[in-house]
């Protein structure tokens, strides 16, 4: 009977081609335009680190201003480097690692390739097993590296590539910030999205290029490449005293497998804070916080507005096109009323009539959906080329993506063939048979 | 075969109250031809609808084939108006896009035949009506006279006892009315019980049995001419 | 005026069809008056100027290495080389390029002190050639000259005796005083650092487009000894892209040991800035017209069924008297009808989502006459719409209505 049915839809929809083709045509501008931003808003949030999500721990701590808060009523999204150096030191979580940007000059031996600039992650080995980071050749370096500040350096395949033409390149030596480096570890692909563990020089920015130990930065007083900000200046003039300073440029993340564990790093955080104010430091109320992958993904809000906009006014246009969908399906239906009380008159129950213009109904979306999801991929395209490069990641159907489209289609497609479907079926039989 | 008892009709608006049928009664048996003549207004239409399951009535009793049809749901009047009856409209009532062998085709798909038995059916109707060698052409390919041939394969597709026409000929010029109501003796001769509501008396006159509405009451019934077999024009 | 009445009750008996079109005008109208406030917004944004000579301006990266590179000496030359260059007016070294997204910025104070507060500024270090490069006016005081331009060493935290700051800094720092009175003042860094206003120059944006005090900018004279520098260049009219050709290879063979890169002009740096801004504008843009679009078809498919249905009853009025231009004026009526209901629950909706985005993304309220002049734009698409679908209808010949089938 399905079948039967399927083949009277497509008579049907063959019989109106225009009507047909304006209800497919605002059915896949509808799903189109939604898809398109679903696709980008789903990207900007989705988990990148879904396993373990919730067992890591971004750390923030009130260092600031004793006269204003850091922002608005908000404590500080950075620590300054003696925070980031004494909870590394205290030692207290399963992993961890502070971490923060840098860059500079790299001179490959072989001379036939130049010298370039790249960004480096400056952290601690913990880094790598806590975000779970993939490793094609070699390991992270050891914990002795980390204390001895030992000129040590992971690279990413692309740097693998481009230095070492891809082999296996641990235990070679490279110039780096003008030192002699030995990469110790090869990285296989790996970016997460949104780039979680720091996300001030843009939340969908490439990962770095090269990762080396954290405190290589006053050994070698590297720039910081990231955001820094200060309520005070420096006392004094030099390095060490702009690293010493109140200035937070840094990045904590402790990974935490329990509750029990998170409400103990609290504790300690809590005795820290306490102990450096009678040092005459943190100046502020005590106010210290954890917060998971997903919670400072949304406190940083990682998903531009620009996108959220666009996906409730899409969301809002797929409404109208169901609305146009529920009227021609009505002036369809209440067309095709003769047919409908003659199929009543000879034996076809409501429920059979009813089936058959939720099918048709239904084939109209399915055909809508597909043709929306092309278009997704026109609109997906043009927000690539709309936004640039930074946006390449974001602009990807997947498979959930385009089982989502389908569903979305079919689902609001059917929902809005619901009540022409109902009316059509309860057309009094007797009322249609007379030749009028 | 069809026994109405007292059946009362009304159709309410805000307004106005309007008795379609009032304590209707009429017993038509098994083969027999019935002819339903009245003036318009009289409730020919909607005696022949409330016949045909296709609307409920208000009080009084109707059985058909022995089954008390006030007490059937929607899918049991759909199911008995499948099995039992057959219909025929002045208009016709083709699907314009569907082919004659799928029109003919429409009441067997909700019988649940099987694809052979379907097509064994449906070739065999369009024979009885003389048009098996169109089966592929569109109703609007067809004379009036055909087109209503086509539309009386379908009511017999299902091979219904029940024939209930309503203005069978209404839509046709003389020639083609005399063949349309030739076949229908034929059927009938078959022993298929046939109602058929016309205002044409010429017409009526050739069923078995004549029966007068008026203002929603059988008021008057005579027995028709004996007529003789015709052939199939 | 014309049956309003008639056609007003024989909506209400057939009020699906109406109440879909009614909705879906409201919705669009919902959408298209935000939208059209948004890409109007976002319009002006770009449009602001930065105050640097855009068109004719670009900037250079140079990264030293090695063990033998003198940044001191390297940019000394460099700059003294730069400024020899035919096609160039003027070049600069710049800590950050103004509405390039990237830079320094610090507080400066009236009063001395922690307790005070601060007006935030955008840090500008370069020499005396910085405001020829950067094309500024000096509109009150005078430009640095060669003598205040000091080194700034690596993490060095102290500031220079003098600063120039922009005119919108002058009014924000000192609300009370013309700008030009404001020469000589004396302002704080680092809460308690003095240094004077030399000058006030007429306009320079911060490197933040997006940043509420995007006007306000200073200038404080000074050279930076860094490995890593930044050049700023502008050029004679047109030249710009024959100058940075050369000015590529010609510093990377002035000097081996280092890297130039990051070569781009201000506008490239314009559009990815604002890329965000002209991409929303885009696809709004696109949304407006795609829906509108849709809500007009909508309007035709509808009022083609309602036509079609009626044949015979517009048959019957015209066979009644009823002239071609009557008819036509009863479907427009009634599109007039549903459309009036449409705009005036949109007039509602629109001033909610105004409130929404408001509240959730912080745009600005929606300027008043937006709604009125929305309503008249649904009202002329409703028309537009309806207008083929009622000429078929006064089309529709009287002898219809004697006709069976």
């Amino acid at each position: 009977m399905f079948i039967y049915y399927l083949r009277l839809a497509v008579k049907s929809i063959k019989r109106n081609p225009v009507l047909s083709g304006l209800m497919v045509a605002a059915i896949a501008l509808g799903i189109g335009s939604s898809m398109t931003t679903i696709t980008v808003n789903y990207l900007m949030s989705a988990n990148p680190i879904p396993e373990k999500s919730h067992a890591l721990y971004y750390v923030q701590v009130d260092s600031w201003d004793p006269h204003n808060a850091f922002n608005e009523d908000d404590i500080p999204n950075q620590l300054t480097w003696t925070e980031a150096t004494n909870l590394m030191a205290a030692n207290r979580a399963l992993r961890q690692a502070a971490m923060s940007r840098t860059g500079g000059i790299m001179e490959p031996d072989n001379k036939d390739v130049k010298p370039f600039e790249v960004s480096a992650r400056l952290t601690f080995r913990d880094f790598f097993a806590m975000f779970e980071v993939p490793f094609l050749y070699g390991n992270p370096w050891s914990a002795r590296a980390d204390e001895k500040r030992e000129q040590v350096v992971v690279l990413t395949k692309r740097i693998n590539e481009q230095v070492f033409g891809g082999v296996n390149s641990v235990g070679e030596s490279i110039r780096l910030f003008g030192r002699q480096f030995r990469v110790v570890g090869v990285l296989d692909d790996w970016q997460p999205m949104p780039k979680f563990y720091d996300v001030n020089n843009g939340a969908f920015e490439e990962s770095e290029e090269v990762f080396i130990p954290f405190m290589l930065k006053e050994e070698l007083a590297l720039p910081s490449w990231g955001n820094t900000n200060c309520w005070k200046a420096p006392e004094g003039d030099g390095f060490e005293a702009q690293l010493r300073s109140e200035c937070i440029g840094f990045q904590m993340w402790v990974e935490l497998p329990t509750l029990e564990d998170k409400a103990a790093y609290l504790d300690f955080l809590h005795s820290y804070v306490s102990e450096q104010k009678t040092l005459g430091r943190f100046p502020r109320p005590m106010q210290n916080r954890l917060s998971d992958v997903m919670t400072w993904m949304e406190d940083q809000e990682v998903v531009a507005d620009d996108a959220q906009i666009m996906l409730w006014l899409s969301l809002m246009f797929l409404f109208v096109c169901l609305l146009n969908t529920i009227g021609l399906l009505l002036a369809k239906f209440s067309g095709k009323a003769s047919e409908i009380g003659l199929r009543r008159a000879v034996g076809a129950s409501k429920g059979d009539v009813f089936l058959q213009h939720l099918v048709e109904t239904a084939l109209i979306g399915l055909v809508g959906g597909l043709l929306g999801l092309s278009l997704a991929l026109v609109g997906l395209e043009g927000i690539k080329s709309l936004y640039g490069e930074y946006i390449q990641a974001l602009a990807v159907l997947d498979l959930t993506m385009v089982l989502v489209g389908l569903v979305l289609a079919l689902v609001s497609s059917v929902a809005a063939g619901l009540y022409p479907t109902w009316r059509a079926c309860n057309i009094a039989p007797a009322s249609q048979l007379k030749s009028q | 075969m069809l026994q109405m008892t007292d059946v009362k009709k009304v159709f309410r608006t805000d307004l106005i109250e309007t008795h379609a049928l009032r304590d209707f009664s009429l017993q038509v048996d098994e083969g027999d031809f019935v002819a339903v003549t009245g003036p318009s207004g009289s409730g020919k239409t909607t005696f022949l609808n409330i016949a045909g399951l296709l609307e409920t009535f208000s009080d009084g009793t109707y059985e058909l084939d022995g089954v008390n049809v006030s007490q059937l749901n929607d899918k049991q009047r759909s199911r008995m108006r499948n099995e039992k009856i057959g219909f025929i409209f002045q208009g016709f009532n083709l699907i314009p896009d569907l082919d004659l062998f799928d029109n003919v085709d429409v009441p067997l798909r909700y019988r649940g035949f099987n694809a052979k038995e379907r097509r064994k059916r449906i070739e065999q109707s369009l024979d009885l009506v003389g048009l098996a060698n169109r089966m592929k052409h569109l109703p609007a390919q067809l004379s009036g006279g055909q087109q209503q041939r086509v539309a009386i394969a379908r009511a017999l597709a299902g091979e219904p006892r029940f024939l209930l026409a309503d203005e069978p000929t209404g839509n046709l010029d003389s020639t083609m009315a005399a063949s349309v109501m030739a076949l229908l003796q034929d059927i009938n001769a078959r022993g298929t019980t046939i109602v058929m509501v016309t205002h044409d008396q010429v017409l009526a006159n050739q069923a078995k049995r004549n029966i007068f509405v008026r203002d929603g009451q059988v008021s008057e019934l005579s027995t028709g001419a004996a007529f003789p077999n015709a052939a199939i024009a | 005026m014309l049956e309003i009445g008639p056609i007003f009750r024989s909506l209400m008996r057939n009020k699906t069809g109406a109440l879909l079109i009614a909705i879906q005008i409201a919705i669009t109208m919902t959408i298209v008056v935000n939208a059209v406030f948004i890409v109007y917004e976002r319009s002006q944004k770009m449009q602001r100027e930065s105050g640097i000579d855009e068109a004719n301006s670009f900037y250079l990266s140079s990264s030293g290495f090695g063990s033998n590179f003198n940044a001191k000496v390297t940019i000394t030359e460099d700059l003294a080389a730069l400024r020899q260059l035919p096609g160039v007016i003027d070049a600069v070294q710049i800590n950050a390029i103004p509405i390039s997204g990237g830079g320094w910025s610090m507080g400066l104070k009236t009063q001395a002190g922690v307790e005070y507060d601060g007006v935030g500024v955008a840090v500008y270090m370069v020499d005396e050639h910085g405001v020829n490069a950067l094309d500024l006016d000096v509109i009150a005081g005078e430009n640095f000259t060669a003598t205040d331009v000091r080194w700034r060493e690596p993490a060095q935290s102290d500031w220079p005796n003098d600063v120039i700051i922009t005119k919108a800094m002058a009014e924000a720092l000192f609300p009370d005083e013309h700008y030009s009175k404001t020469v000589g003042k004396t302002v704080y860094i680092n809460d308690t650092e003095p240094m004077v206003i030399k000058g006030i120059v007429d306009k320079l944006q911060a490197p933040w487009v997006g940043w509420s005090r995007v006007e306000n900018a200073m200038l404080s004279p000074e050279h930076l000894n860094n490995d890593a520098t930044r050049y700023f260049v502008r050029t004679e009219a047109g030249q710009r892209d024959a100058v940075m050709q050369q000015v590529e290879t010609f510093l990377a063979e002035r000097h081996t040991g280092r890297i130039i890169r990051g070569l781009n002009t201000i506008e490239e740096t314009r559009a990815r800035s604002y890329r965000g801004d002209s991409a929303m504008i885009k696809i709004l843009t696109t949304v407006m017209i795609v829906l509108t679009v849709v809500t007009a078809l909508g309007i035709v498919g509808l009022a083609s069924f309602s036509v079609n249905s009626r044949r015979k009853q517009i048959g019957t009025r015209r066979a009644l008297g009823a002239s071609k231009g009557a008819v036509l004026r009863y479907f427009m009526m009634e599109n007039f009808i549903i459309t009036t209901v449409g705009v005036l629950v949109g007039a509602a909706l629109t001033i909610g989502l105004n409130i929404v985005l408001v509240e959730q993304f912080d745009l600005t309220p929606i300027t008043w006459y937006y709604i009125p002049v929305g309503m008249l734009i649904l009202w002329l698409v409703g028309q537009l719409a309806v207008f083929g679908p009622a000429s078929r209808a006064a089309g529709i010949p009287p002898a219809i209505a004697t006709r069976t089938v």
